[in-house]
């Protein structure tokens, strides 16, 4: 319980609502794990991510440990991919190694199966189990999120890369065909989540940034997808996107989502400018995950917290999965200043 | 030979064709090189790769993207097929005996940097020793000792894989601190690359074309430099 007596989930929701807050959040959409909570609960990296309760004690320990305002579940980008038929390899190693998918099966839009079943299919389950069991835990103290790839991010999970980008210039009919059916598989686990309790879905279209894809073609091929996710989805959702992404906040904006998040490559003022004032319009962002806060002392953490609140963010978000090697020291710092910076820069506005 | 004006135009077209990514161009410039008896590396390197450095300039300006890089790298190929069977033994011997071993970090299977870096060396007419994706970190450290190479490029395109990187290099300098390495990869900034200990960085996928010529040239006057040295 903090400041008007809400709960740090009631605040984030009611920042969700779009209403004024005097509070700025200090969460995420996408993985936050670190080794202290991992220790905490006895638990290795390798046996977080195919057991449901394990999953959901390394998510909690983060807002458990360190007052964070929510707690995330799953970790790796492989699930949907998973349940697609790709075959997972899931390391044994003690060293902080996600799972990866080695082999990428599908080669054409006839290659692609969806199960009937999909609240039995892959780590579907384990993921929603993991979401009720958090919600049991911490729900009623912080927000349970969850989150999805969007569809051109999935399709380089699970087909040749290099021939889907040459194809959205040589045949972008056919990529509109082959990511519809993923679009539709990862509404249907975004639905299986919410329907496990989620308070809030993220959709990582991580494999789209202007590093990658020209801005005319975000707005041509991608934007259509995301926007069909946001309707079937439904409030709250966020859209996430790494990478440089000034050249496009405004299209992603225009998907409506509840918030948009981006990473440190973003100037958070100059897209403030762009998708309109809050709390209507809700940016997140935008730490920097490695060199800050892995790297960084916690003065360094500070010195982008208090940034990020003056380019006019409306909760302090890491850009991406928190390493789980990231210092205590710095987590706490990141936390700590969005508290006390966050409330103070809240008076003055 | 050719005669200078048919150099600049044959040298023009596959550039151009890199560039614009017209394979069939590329092609036919390629061939007409090989008959008016240009020097076919001369034909690559101040045509092909001319033409590449090209697209990497038009990437960092944001008029190309990965897919447009990923078709002038097709077009690029095209003429080099055609073009390196008939560079001469001993001028291939008389250039930079270069080796690399290159590899996408364990964990990580997205290769398409790692494939545009390969190219480069490919071009100036490096042996490349390609590992893939989702390499075991050992296995980079292990190539270099069989092969002797001179170089290792390590890729990662998630935060999640790119410390595996510091790994690998803590591994190579221990047994040699001659090797060059360069990393590359969407998470990895100058700075962090510079902490992994690395020699060399690319920011970015056309970046990476231009680090991978840099490092060439470097590794060209170290080189000279030992040759020099080893005169008497």
């Amino acid at each position: 319980m903090g400041e008007n007596g809400l709960s740090s989930r009631e605040k984030v929701l009611k920042l969700f609502k779009h209403e004024q807050t005097d509070y700025i959040p200090c969460f995420s959409g996408m993985g936050n794990i670190v080794m202290e909570g991992l220790k905490k609960y006895g638990l290795q990296f390798n046996e977080v991510h195919q057991d449901a309760k394990k999953m959901a004690f390394a998510a909690k320990a983060t807002p458990e440990l360190f007052g964070y305002d929510c707690a995330i579940v799953p970790f790796d980008f492989n699930v949907c991919a998973e349940v697609l038929g790709s075959k997972v390899q899931y390391y044994k190693t003690e060293d902080i190694l996600y799972p990866s998918i080695p082999e990428k099966h599908i080669k054409s839009v006839e290659d692609i199966r969806i199960p009937s079943n999909l609240e039995k299919a892959g780590r579907f389950p384990i993921v929603m189990e993991a979401i009720r069991i958090l919600k049991k835990e911490v729900g009623n103290e912080v927000a349970v999120g969850s989150w999805v790839l969007g569809p051109f991010t999935l399709a380089g999970q699970v087909t040749d890369l290099n021939k889907l980008l040459k194809d959205t210039f040589k045949k972008p009919n056919e990529v509109v065909q082959f990511l519809s059916p993923l679009r539709d598989l990862l509404i249907a686990e975004a639905k299986l989540y919410k329907k496990a309790g989620a308070d809030f879905i993220t959709v990582r279209e991580m494999g789209t940034p202007v590093d990658l894809l020209s801005p005319r073609l975000w707005k041509s091929m991608i934007q259509p997808f995301m926007i069909k996710m946001r309707e079937e989805i439904g409030s709250p959702a966020v859209l996430h996107i790494c990478g440089k992404t000034n050249e496009i906040v405004h299209f992603m904006h225009e998907c409506g989502y509840d918030a948009i998040s981006v990473e440190h490559q973003n100037d958070v003022a100059m897209s403030r400018q762009k998708i309109g004032p809050s709390p209507k319009n809700l940016l997140f962002g935008n730490l920097e995950t490695f060199k800050v806060m892995v790297q960084g002392t916690p003065e360094d953490v500070a010195k982008i917290v208090i940034a990020a609140i003056d380019g006019g963010v409306d909760a302090i978000w890491p850009g991406c999965d928190i390493w789980p090697g990231t210092p205590a020291e710095n987590i706490k710092a990141m936390v700590e200043t969005t508290r006390e910076y966050g409330s103070k820069k809240k008076k003055e506005r | 030979m050719a005669d200078e004006a048919k150099r600049a135009d044959i040298l023009k077209r596959l550039s151009d064709g890199v560039v614009y990514f017209e394979d069939q161009k590329v092609i036919d410039a390629a061939n007409e090189a090989l008959e008016v008896r240009l020097d076919p590396f001369d034909a690559i390197m101040n045509g092909l790769a001319a033409g590449m450095e090209i697209v990497g300039d038009l990437y960092e300006k944001q008029e190309y993207f990965v897919p447009e890089i990923l078709m002038c790298a097709d077009a690029l190929y095209a003429g080099l097929d055609i073009l390196r069977p008939h560079l001469k033994a001993k001028e291939m011997k008389e250039r930079v005996k270069g080796q690399v071993v290159i590899g996408v970090v364990q964990g990580d299977v997205h290769d398409i940097g790692k494939n545009l870096v390969k190219m480069m060396f490919d071009v100036a007419g490096f042996t490349v020793h390609d590992l893939g994706a989702d390499v075991p970190l050992e296995k980079f450290a292990e190539e270099q000792v069989r092969t002797d190479s001179n170089i290792i490029a390590l890729s990662a395109m998630m935060t999640t894989t790119m410390m595996g990187m510091r790994k690998v290099i803590n591994m190579i300098k221990e047994r040699n601190p001659d090797v060059a390495i360069m990393v590359g990869g969407a998470p990895l900034t100058k700075e962090i690359a510079d902490v992994f200990g690395a020699d060399g960085y690319a920011e970015n996928a056309g970046n990476a074309v231009q680090e991978a010529i840099k490092m060439i040239s470097r590794l060209r006057e170290m080189h000279a430099k030992k040759q020099l040295g080893a005169a008497p």
